[in-house]
Parts: C-alpha cells; structure tokens; sequence
C-alpha cells in the first residue's frame, strides 16, 4: 500500500511540474496564448505580489478573502443552526413532515443562485443580501440530511432508548442527534460547498469587496493575471474551510467504524 | 419514527395546511403592506405576470423564448461534459497511469466552484453563447467524469477475471465489459451532472448573457420588477424539476431493461 | 410482582379490511419468576407477543397484563434484550448500561455500584469504556444483558437473543444465562426458534402455529429438569445427552412439523 501511495505521489507531482512547464511553454516561451487570454507565470506573479501588498479592487488579498470567509461563516452557520433542528423534527415527526414537505417541494427546485437577483432587489448590495442567499443555498441540504440521518435509525435503536425510558430532552441530544450526526455531517459538506459557490456567484453579481469581487473587477479591467489570482484564493479558501470540517468530522464520528470501512 | 405512519388524508390534510399557511402568510405580507408590494408581489401578480410573459417579451424576449435560449447553452454544456467526462473516466478506470495523472489535477480544480470561471468565460468569450456553456460544462463535468470512473474501477473483479482469461483486448475490455457494468453509474451520474448543470446555468447566465432566463432575472431586478424575478425564479424550479423527474423515468426504465429493478 | 397474561389475544396487522391476521386467541398465563420459552416457525407471531408485553405493539383485541395491569407504554420494568443488540454505538460499555440507570434518576454512587456490578457479572469489567464496535457479537449481546439486568426488571423480554451469534457463542451464552436464571430469577418470556435452547433454557415451552399463531402446546420442563437433576451437568452439551432432554426436544420438533412450512432453521 505505501508502495502505491508513493507511486501515486511521483506521479502526482510529476504531471504538476509537466503543467507548469507546458504553462511556460505556452505563455512566455512560445507566445501562442497571449495576456489577454491567460496569465503568463510571470503576469501571475505580478498580481499576486500587486494583490498582497498594495492591493487591487480597493483593499489586500487577505482583506478581501477574510471578508468572504466571514459571509460564508455567517450564512453557514445560521443555515445549519435553522436547518438541522428543523430536519431533525421533521424526521422525528411525520405531522412535522406532512405539514413542511409541500412548502420544502416548492422552494427545493429553485436553484441557490436564483435567489441572487431577489436578495439584492431586497437588501442591497451589501453584506446581507449575500448572506441570505448563502444561508438558503446551505439551508436546503442540512435539512435533507439531518431528516434522513433520523429517518435510517434503525429501529431497535429506538425502541431500546424508549424501553429504557429516555425522557424526551435525553432522547434528542444523546440518541437521535449522536445516531443522525454521520448523515448531519454529510449535509454539512454539501451546505459548505454551496456556500461558497454561492458567495462567489452573489460577489460577481455585486459587491464592494471580497474575492468575487475581485474576479468581477480583474474582468472588467481585462486583467488575467488577477482573476487567476482570485480562482487559486478561492480554492484554496474552499480547500482549507473542507479540511476544518473534515476534522470536525473526524473528532465527532470517531465512534463510526461504517465511515472508515 | 413516533408510532405508526400517517393515512394518507391525515398527510393531505397537513399538506394542504402547510402551503395554506406558506401562500396565506406571503399574502398577508404583500396585501397589508408590511412588506412593501413592490418588493413582494402576492402569488396572485406572481402568477399573472408569469402567463403575460408568455406572449410579451421582457428584456428582449418572451419567457418561452429565454427559457428557449437557456436550455440550448444547457443542453451543449452538459452534453459536452458526458461526451468528455464519461469515456474519460472509463478510460482513468482502466488505465492506472491516467487515474494517477489526471485525479490529482481533478482533487486541485475541485475546490474552485464552477461559477468562479466566469471571469475567464466573459474574458474568452464575451456574452456569447460560449461563455454559459463553459460554465455549466464545469459543473456539470466532475459528475460524469467521477461516476464513469467508479463504474470502472469497481466492476465486479470475477467480470474482470473472466475477460481475462477469454483473452480479450484491452479496446474490448472497455467497451463489451467495463461500460456496460459501468452503465448504471453512469446513469446516476447524468442525472446529477444534469441536475449540477441547471444550477450552473443560472449562476453563469446572471452574469455573462444577453438572453436566457438569468439574464432576464438581473435586468427585472436591474429595474425593479419583482414579480418577474419570481417569475424566473419558479420557471427555473419547474424546468429543473422537470429535467429531473425525466432523467429519473429514463434511469428506471433502463434499470428495468437491465434486470436491475423489479 | 412479575406475571404476564395474555388473554384472547388477537393481533392483525395492515387495515381492518384485508390485514394480516398474526395473532388468533393467545391465551398464556407466565407466573412471577417463571421462565418461558415460546417456539414456533418463523412468521408464526412469537416476537409479535413479546412486542406487545414490551409495549412497542397493541394487541387488536383481548388484553396484555404485566402485573394484572394492561400495557400501555414501553419502559424499564419490562427490560428487552433485542437480538441485533441495539446498543448504541457512540457509548461506551459503561455510558450504555448506564442510561437506564440515569433514566431512573439514581445517584451517581448508586450507579457507579450497580454498573460495577452488572460488569462482573456479565464478565467484561477489562471492557467497561470501550465501543460496541471494538467488541464481539457475544460480547456486545452481554452488554446488552447487562443494560436489560442493571434495571432490575420486573420482567426480561429477551428477543431471539443469540440469534445473531456464531454457534460456539452462542452455546457459552446459554451456559451462562442458565447460571444467570438459577442465581437471579426472574420471570423472562424468551422468543426463539431453536428448540434444544428452549429446552437447555426454559421453565415451560410454548409451542405456536404458524400463521395465524395459535399456542398450540405447553410443555412443562422444570419437573422433569429437576426431577432428573439437569443442572448437576455444567456442559451443554452433557445436559442435551440425557434421554430426558432428547425426549422432549423430539417431541417438540414433531409437534412443529406439522405445521405445514415449517423449515429447520
């Protein structure tokens, strides 16, 4: 196994030198992709040094990628604290169910990004419009997942804690919640990737700062090398805050052996 | 999970009460003004405006015709991510060589959400049909591609064993054992990949198109004609809805020719 | 104290027009402290009566009574160890056989007591703070045990119990409650299909019909166990030597084969 981990790493970093140098190649070496169509390593180099020392779009990197981070964090955790309850109540009771289910078939299909134009005619074109939109882009799978978690417990999980004579808080926070949490942190993962993918959409339609803004005005200037800089931050963003709950998940799900087979 | 499950009135009954009060409330807000009607229609102007789009255009169109146009970019998109996401990811799950170089530039680009290509989509292709279509290819694209590739990779090992021993090439390997044992995940990733695809359409056509229902949503808001945004919005949801319960028909049908399902 | 009555016994499942009747007439009679097997083909409705004594199904008419009292809910005094266990997963051994204890509102010194107890009896005091998934089935299923006797039920509702369990654990585990039974009894209603364990196991065996279930026969086994001195044997394997456990085991598997469709599990 070590033996295929390693191969799988040569090989990985192999082709990314090969990229890098086909890069080169094809930007400073030969000229057949210009600037105007893609950054050359060295175009790149200057808007990243730009972006993080002066600044560019009217701040540094780091203030604008911190800013989409705190509308993300925002509209994730209000997402998952509104949706995960809700989910876990309407895999406990069907009234629940019965009652929300139509209103949920209705809103479901609406894409997230559909919400944007409606968020901005209603808050602006500041902060609150974008964090509306990521928290109902989140709000959809967490409630999903947190309803099917509760759904599959088995069923002489339940009848064992009722048997025991759980009294209803105890059920919630010692039973249903630990049984439902594998599925809850899947719904986590989706609700995370949305909220980015929506942050980064609703900052393209409008904003003032963050890394979508960025993209927005390193496109209006013509300017590669920036929106090459903006794609790699918010990777690297969306790489970093999967690893966080990937952790969390870890730390929460260690009891799961199902997960790790 | 509390006790036995509902009749089949008791689940109507609160249905229907659950989007009494969801359409009785959003009235209510409209009606009495608490939030100004300029900014939520009732149902009622939602539904009106939706059957006068139907004939008179906005922002350059009629609603048939930008859901027209938006469904064209679309069909290319996702089209074009199963004609290379599909044979891509058989051929990664064969060929080690290719899994080894081609997953780690996937996992890297995976992070950058599809919308984030817009710039360069706009940069490339300015407000041409292009630009949507490389969006909605980026999302519609790593479906295809990883569904195609676990098909592959996790056939059956006796299936594998068996083509081996009857000595067949590796062309014939892929395409009389791999993709038909690959078929049903393929399947499955289509209709994600569709379902992906939809959601991207609308990102990308909010900003880099002339036409197109995401287009017509920015400029209603651009002037503040709310009940067409929600227009777009619920013409979106429907259509996405209906790409959806298709695929989903089609899958079954081809579960059931396949023996799959009962 | 711990007595169990069924009477008239009727249990449809599904609609009342063109339900599933699984339940005609049981009429049962367990008193305090008496052990009791039911067998019976699958599907015949054995799990079906211990379900409504444990309260997680109503009978569709007649009566269940715990103590001359009808049930009504699901609850401690009527303990079950389920046959896939049901612990649960993100507990350790202690934090499962504790919950019940909790439930009930006892001390912390109280619990810690009768938790230290129940491990030594069930011998997994070396295992008392790992996961369910780091253990056996045989011991998972005593943990269970465990949780069920740290309650001091007033009735053990035990569900087809080794059933889950390789056939080398599952004989230990018989062994066990048996000395279990002697040194603590209580009265326990056991579901199985098996019938040398029925007989290893049970005071009386009840014998059910297949669907709709009917009790068909009692058996009295304690008589002739004590009559015969089973327990002076401490193997399994010696006790189901003797003719008088032959005797019995046989008649009870002819009695089931006659009920059409029953298959040797």
């Amino acid at each position: 196994m070590a033996s295929v981990g390693s191969r799988r790493t040569m090989i990985g970093l192999a082709t990314l030198a090969g990229l890098i140098v086909l890069w080169f190649l094809l930007t400073t070496v030969t000229g057949l992709v210009t600037g105007a169509r893609f950054p050359s390593p060295s175009e790149f180099w200057t808007s990243l040094t730009q972006i993080s020392g002066r600044g560019y779009a009217g701040a540094s990197l780091a203030t604008h990628a911190l800013h989409s981070l705190k509308l993300v964090a925002m509209g994730f955790s209000f997402a998952v604290l509104t949706g995960i309850p809700l989910g876990l109540w309407m895999g406990w009771s069907r009234r629940v169910e019965a009652f929300v289910n139509p209103i949920f078939l209705i809103i479901r299909p609406i894409p997230p990004l559909a919400w944007i134009p409606l968020a901005i005619l209603w808050l602006g074109l500041g902060d609150a419009a974008k964090v509306m939109v990521i928290w109902f882009s989140a709000f959809v799978p967490s409630v999903i997942n947190a309803f099917t978690g509760v759904r599959n417990i088995e069923r002489p999980v339940i009848e064992a804690m009722q048997m025991l004579g759980t009294p209803r808080w105890r059920m919630i926070r010692e039973v249903i919640v630990p049984a439902a949490s594998p599925m809850i942190f899947t719904g986590l993962r989706l609700s995370l990737q949305a909220s980015w993918t929506t942050l980064v959409a609703a900052e393209l339609v409008g904003a003032l700062v963050g890394v979508g803004f960025v993209l927005n005005m390193a496109q209006q200037d013509i300017y590669p090398g920036m929106i090459l800089v903006g794609m790699i931050t918010v990777g690297i963003l969306g790489w970093a805050t999967t690893m966080l709950l990937g952790w969390a998940e870890r730390r929460a799900l260690a009891w799961n052996v199902a997960a790790r087979d | 999970m509390t006790g036995r499950p509902l009749s089949s009135l008791e689940t109507v009954l609160l249905g229907l009460a659950g989007l009494c009060a969801f359409v009785g409330l959003w009235t209510l807000l409209s009606v009495t003004g608490i939030v100004p009607r300029q900014f939520l229609p009732t149902p009622l102007d939602v539904a009106t405006r939706m059957i006068q789009l139907l004939s008179s255009p906005f922002a350059g169109a009629t609603l048939p015709m930008h859901l027209a146009s938006s469904f064209q970019r679309y069909a290319y998109g996702v089209v074009l991510a199963a004609l290379i996401g599909v044979p891509l990811g058989l051929l990664m799950g064969w060929f080690r060589l290719l899994d080894d170089i081609v997953t780690p530039i996937f996992d890297g680009l995976r992070f950058i959400a599809p919308i984030a290509w817009v710039p360069f989509a706009a940069l490339w292709f300015g407000t041409g049909i292009g630009g949507p279509v490389m969006i909605i290819f980026a999302g519609a694209f790593p479906p295809c591609l990883i569904n195609a590739y676990r098909g592959a990779r996790f056939v059956e090992p006796r299936l594998i064993e068996a083509g081996r021993m009857l000595g067949t090439p590796n062309a014939r390997m892929i395409l009389e054992v791999l993709l038909p044992a690959a078929v049903p995940s393929i399947i499955a990733g289509l209709r994600v990949s569709a379902g992906l695809g939809w959601q991207s359409l609308v990102g990308a056509e909010l900003i880099v198109a002339a036409a197109g229902v995401g287009f017509m949503m920015v400029q209603a808001q651009g002037s503040v004609q709310t009940a067409t945004v929600m227009v777009g919005m619920v013409a979106i949801g429907l259509v996405g809805m209906l790409i959806d319960v298709l695929l989903r028909q089609g899958e079954g049908w081809l579960r059931r020719r396949r023996g799959l399902e009962a | 104290m711990g007595s169990i009555s069924f009477r008239k016994v009727d249990k449809v499942f599904g609609s009342s027009s063109g339900g599933v009747k699984a339940l005609d007439d049981i009429n049962l009679e367990i008193a305090d402290k008496e052990f009791v097997a039911i067998v019976g083909p699958s599907g015949c409705g054995k799990t079906t009566c211990l379900r409504m004594v444990a309260g997680f199904e109503a009978a569709s008419s007649g009566e269940v009574l715990v103590n001359g009292k009808a049930v009504t809910e699901p609850g401690p005094d009527r303990a079950v160890v389920f046959q896939q266990f049901a612990l649960f997963p993100w507990k350790t051994v202690r934090e499962n056989i504790e919950l019940g204890l909790r439930n009930k509102n006892l001390p912390a010194p109280k619990r810690d007591e009768l938790i230290a107890g129940a491990l030594k009896l069930m011998s997994l005091e070396s295992h008392a703070n790992a996961f369910p998934h780091q253990l056996s089935g045989g011991m998972q299923q005593r943990v269970a045990i465990a949780r069920a006797y740290v309650l001091d039920p007033v009735v053990l509702l035990m569900d087809e119990p080794f059933g889950a369990l390789d056939a080398q654990t599952r004989v230990v585990m018989q062994e066990e409650l048996v000395r279990l039974a002697r040194r603590n009894p209580r009265t326990v209603l056991f579901i199985t299909h098996a019938v040398e364990e029925a007989v290893y196991l049970a005071d009386r065996v009840a014998i059910m019909t297949r669907r709709p279930g009917r009790i068909k026969e009692v058996l009295d086994i304690k008589t002739i166990r004590e009559t015969e001195n089973w327990d002076s044997h401490s193997k399994i394997e010696d006790v189901m030597d003797l003719e008088s456990f032959v005797h019995l085991r046989t008649h009870i598997w002819k009695s089931l084969r006659e009920e059409k469709g029953f298959k040797d599990v």
